[in-house]
């Protein structure tokens, strides 16, 4: 069995077709021919898609991108170009660098857990058992919620006084009872608000990753594996060499826009903490919102909102190019 | 003697995979049921320190509940959310799977180019876009409407869904394509008849993220509509269950779980269907 | 039962807008056209729509009250269609931001603890004139009231009342300890060092939320600290008596708290005191309505205290106000005047409704007695706050630059510090030097 045919992409030729399209077609005029007609396909069948997203997207994008350089606050309309300087004004806080480490140590951390998480929990669930249903049913919960709720619940349950978690942790002797140095104050001790922030992520977004694994899974063809298996193929290099590559692309981009969501979502920070106690949970999102929008200076929170790009810039090009090395 | 062991084995092996699980379904249920209790507790009941707080040690009520339907709109929320989810998964598919396709498929010139481009949109976060958003919104007579959710949800629903599809579209053997065409197919033939049956499962669960994801905006929403009676849930909860510093924990709970449990069963049966989808598809 | 539902809501800003482009009402640029507005007002604004957006407030029979009846009977009075929305103070600021970018929403916006008058003044409609009318009309305005919403001599915007923050006690564990109510801060101090050990500790943010930022400047402006001079322009928080409230702040954690207080938000001391834990929290009523409902017994000894006055008998008492304004796109600015006129002329009424949280800026409103809190035993008290109340920025005004600051939360975030055990020199240098940082920026812009 090639799995060679099974990645798609043109023959080298076709390409070569697609720059040569006006020569080659001496007979029929040009938009006749087959590679026209597939491109004028093509376009049409993406346009829609394009058109949204530039338009609702893109256009706004550039007017954020100006009011970064621009001097804008809510308080005045007409805004002045003033260059980089709601960059460096960025980089002169310190409170900046601190969102900075945060965000980064949120997203890998949260990351690598998902990971954990979701490929086990994929894994488990391709299996055939009895209650399966009900047991993925139950698994997917926590993603269905809507984020703004789950997270009021988070922050119940982490309540320095009422919390459950403390409570159980306390009954089993983990833990000292309320009010002595050993009962945890998740959002409230420096080292415990950002892990819990990040436990919270984690736990709404897992079974996201366990989803788009399991898609991918079940998308390879079964006759694929099977005749991997004639082969005599063991389970592992199965998976190494036939499940892996097929589902890569999937699985990228799960990870990509997982990673993209994780960064920009203030939600579960905002919410669960400002960024509290001190700072200590700042994250970028948290804090351009704060200087943008509830402080009014549109121009710098703009700025911060922007800083997180740069940061997504080199992993997202290194996963595209790697989809695009194996795909094309 | 034979096929005991093996029934053995199997029960061995279920035991094990249940004991994988187990981990999982209580770290994913357990805040959920702590979240029914709370739905379903007198308010005095969750201030008492010595309370259990895993049961009821008061006898349980449904003011919360009451509260919810009678003294705020939830129920035009809930509809809300459902009919924003259902235009939002609709205007999704129209757009995300056909240029799904015609970027994994077509080798259109600039193919690559534009599928990043569509990408890149998903990195510019929200909280710079909802300004000029809000001005579009306006210009189009949204304002305070929930149909300024359903023009603005596809914006992350639209990048995400079109490379999602792409890696389903590219999953399917060119082979089938191919032979559809000989088979007399056009091209937009052979995408409906026979790529999309095969991709079935990339389009619903193109569906369910479309889903999910219109109920995991706050922002948008929050800016974009302020009459009580045209909010989702997810921006009605927070907006009008937390007054001032008093938070009305019982309806909240019981907000987020009427429509989150509908929507995990719903899931339940998509993930099914997709999984069949496929084996199915490829059979045939 | 109460109504949380506000007004049925149609899709009736068109009509609004077709209407008043006949009415031709909706130029109202310069002070003296305004004026002029004002006194046709009630003729010229029938068949108008007025939307107003403000917050869900503490007490959800006030919302129906406001939504369903008040606005309502106004409304009918004159011929205009009012219609309210809701969303929680905290996000008002982004939900202000989004309609100042679009040049369209409602005409008539509220703000809560964050006020952005001074920030949106060249968005907002100067109302000057609804300003000092009302204010001859109900014996003036207390001193604070001006600077929230004054912007060169103008005034954009209307105080419409302020939500204190008294301290509430559990007089049972005082009387049983033979404790003196909490009158200064040092009796509170003592009273939470002699009650922590017995399983009644008490509590103040030392956190990132509203609360935090109003509490620690009632103690530190009490202390004879002082954030910035009349101008708004000279920082001045870098002083003996802040280094002080720091110190004193630092013992009382030490002495009387529990490290919860470190993740506490706006409601954690609700809670702490409905469980009848707290001996005492420095908060807005809304905790001692909660104990009301939530645990009986502990409302039944819950006691209202004035500000506690600081080592020179000073007492300041920093309230979380609460501003409408009317934005300057509003096409229907003279029924929006006229509603804010006719608002102010119903404060009592308010205070009613509100059961005693809305105080009022207007001195005829001051008079004891008051409404509701005036003839409740425990919450007499409140009445004597009037003269000790202040705003962010005290005693200067409550400029952009201090609203950057207070969204930033430095000052709680200097406290925090100090509580962790930073040495008060380096979290006074950290502190000025945000200030200045914010300070400059603006005027750099």
């Amino acid at each position: 069995m090639t799995t060679a045919s099974l990645r798609g992409g043109p023959e080298p030729s076709a390409r070569a077709a697609v720059v040569s399209v006006p020569v080659v077609t001496s007979r029929r005029p040009w938009w006749r021919t087959h590679t026209a007609q597939r491109h004028i396909f093509g376009y049409t069948l993406l346009a829609p898609a394009a058109l949204y997203v530039l338009l609702l997207v893109g256009a706004p994008f550039l007017f954020s991108l100006y009011l970064a350089v621009s001097d804008a606050n809510v308080g005045d309309p007409v805004a002045k170009f003033v260059g980089l300087d709601n960059f460096r004004a960025a980089w002169e806080m310190e409170t900046f660098w601190i969102a900075l480490r945060n965000s980064v140590i949120f997203l890998v951390v949260a990351a690598i857990f998902k990971t954990l998480l979701g490929t086990s929990l994929a894994f488990l669930l391709l299996q055939n058992f009895p209650g399966k249903k009900l047991i993925r049913g139950l698994v997917v919960i926590p993603f269905t919620l809507p984020v703004a709720i789950s997270v009021l619940s988070w922050k119940w349950m982490y309540d320095s006084q009422f919390s459950v978690i403390n409570w159980v942790l306390s009954r089993l002797g983990l833990i000292g009872t309320y009010g002595s140095a050993s009962w945890p104050v998740w959002l409230g001790q420096p080292e415990l608000a950002l892990p819990a922030c990040i436990a919270v992520n984690v736990w709404r977004t897992f079974p996201f990753s366990a989803i788009v694994l399991l898609a991918g899974f079940t998308a390879v063809p079964l006759e694929v594996l099977d005749a991997a298996k004639v082969d005599g193929c063991s389970f592992f290099q199965r998976f190494r060499h036939i499940v892996t590559p097929m589902i890569f692309p999937i699985l990228m981009i799960g990870f990509l826009f997982d990673t993209v969501f994780t960064l920009s979502d203030l939600s579960v920070v905002y919410l669960l903490t400002q960024g509290g106690p001190a700072n200590a949970s700042k994250i970028l999102p948290v804090l351009a919102y704060q200087i943008g929008i509830q402080a009014g200076n549109l121009g710098r929170g703009a700025a911060i909102a922007l800083f997180l790009v740069p940061l997504l810039l080199p992993a997202m090009i290194l996963v595209l190019r790697n989809i695009k090395r194996r795909e094309w | 003697m034979a096929p005991k062991t093996q029934r053995e084995k199997a029960v061995r092996r279920n035991l094990w995979i249940y004991a994988g699980l187990t981990p999982f379904v209580f770290m994913a249920v357990f805040p959920i049921y702590w979240m029914v209790i709370t739905a379903f507790k007198q308010d005095p009941d969750l201030y008492r320190m010595e309370n259990i707080p895993f049961w009821f040690n008061m006898a349980p009520t449904l003011k919360h509940f009451e509260t919810l339907f009678y003294q705020t709109n939830y129920g035009s929320w809930i509809i809300n959310t459902m009919v924003i989810a259902f235009w939002v998964a609709v205007i999704t598919l129209l757009t995300a799977v056909p240029a799904g396709y015609a970027l994994a498929r077509l080798r259109l010139p600039g193919a690559e180019n534009i599928g990043i481009a569509i990408f890149m949109t998903y990195l510019v976060p929200g909280i710079i876009l909802f300004l000029p958003l809000s001005r579009v919104v306006a210009t189009l007579g949204l304002q305070d409407s929930w149909w300024a959710l359903v023009l603005v949800y596809p914006t992350f629903t639209i990048p995400f869904c079109t490379w999602l599809m792409m890696g389903f579209f590219k999953t399917v053997p060119l082979e089938m394509e191919e032979a559809a065409r000989v088979d007399g197919c056009g091209q937009l033939g052979a995408l409906i008849r026979v790529v999309l049956p095969v991709s079935l499962p990339g389009v619903l669960t193109s569906v369910i993220f479309a889903f999910t994801l219109s109920m995991q905006d706050f922002l948008y929403g929050l800016a974009f509509v302020s009459p009580g009676d045209q909010k989702p849930v997810p921006v009605g909860v927070p907006t009008e269950l937390i007054r001032g510093d008093v938070y009305y924990w019982g309806s909240i709970m019981a907000a987020v779980l009427l429509v989150g449990l509908p929507v995990a069963i719903l899931y339940n049966f998509f993930l099914d269907r997709f999984i069949q989808g496929i084996t199915g598809g490829v059979v045939k | 039962m109460s109504d949380l539902r506000p007004t049925d809501s149609g899709s009736l800003t068109l009509n609004r807008r077709k209407f008043l482009t006949v009415a031709g009402a909706g130029v109202a640029g310069t002070s003296l056209l305004t004026m002029l507005d004002a006194r046709q007002a009630p003729a010229q604004i029938k068949g108008t729509t007025l939307r107003i957006l403000q917050w869900s407030h503490f007490i959800p029979a006030y919302d129906t009250w406001f939504d369903n009846k008040f606005t309502k009977e106004w409304g009918d009075k004159n011929g205009v269609k009012v219609r309210v929305d809701h969303i929680p103070h905290l996000e008002l600021p982004a939900r202000m931001a989004a309609e100042f970018a679009a040049g369209a929403g409602h005409d008539i916006i509220m703000n809560g603890s964050s006020i952005l008058t001074r920030l949106y003044y060249k968005s907002l409609a100067d109302i000057s004139d609804v300003y000092a009318a009302s204010g001859k009309k109900h014996g003036g305005w207390i001193p604070s009231a001006g600077p929230l919403v004054e912007v060169e001599g103008k005034q954009y915007g209307i105080p419409m009342f302020y939500i204190l923050l008294p301290m509430l006690y559990r007089k049972d564990l005082f009387d049983a300890n033979n404790l003196k109510y909490p009158d200064t801060w040092e009796l509170a101090r003592v009273a939470a060092r002699t009650l922590k050990p017995k399983g009644h500790p008490t509590g103040i943010q030392f956190s990132q939320c509203a609360d935090a930022n109003l509490n620690w400047r009632s103690l530190a402006f009490s202390f004879g600290a002082q954030e910035a001079d009349l101008s708004g322009e000279n920082i001045l928080i870098d002083s003996k008596e802040m280094r002080e409230a720091m110190r004193f702040a630092k013992a009382l954690f030490d002495e009387g708290m529990t490290p919860e207080v470190f993740s506490w938000d706006d409601a954690s001391d609700n809670r702490f005191l409905a469980s009848g834990v707290g001996c005492w929290i420095h908060d807005a009523i809304s905790a001692y309505r909660t104990t009301e409902d939530t645990n009986p017994d502990v409302f039944k000894n819950t006691h209202i205290a004035l500000e506690p006055a600081g080592p020179g008998g000073k007492r300041v008492s920093t309230s979380a106000a609460n501003v409408y304004m009317i934005w300057k796109f509003s096409k229907n600015q003279p029924a929006a005047k006229e509603f804010l006129t006719h608002f102010l002329d119903s404060g009592k009424e308010g205070m009613v409704q509100s059961r005693g949280y809305n105080m009022p800026y207007l001195l005829g409103d001051a008079v004891k007695p008051m409404p509701v809190i005036g003839s409740d035993p425990k919450m007499q008290i409140l009445q004597d706050f009037p003269k000790m109340v202040a705003f962010y920025g005290y005693p200067g005004p409550f400029t952009t630059p201090i609203q950057e600051v207070v969204n930033l939360f430095v000052l709680p975030d200097m406290f925090t510090k100090v509580a962790r055990g930073q040495n008060i020199e380096d979290v006074m240098k950290w502190g000025v030097a945000e200030y200045r940082r914010i300070f400059s920026k603006h005027k750099r812009a």
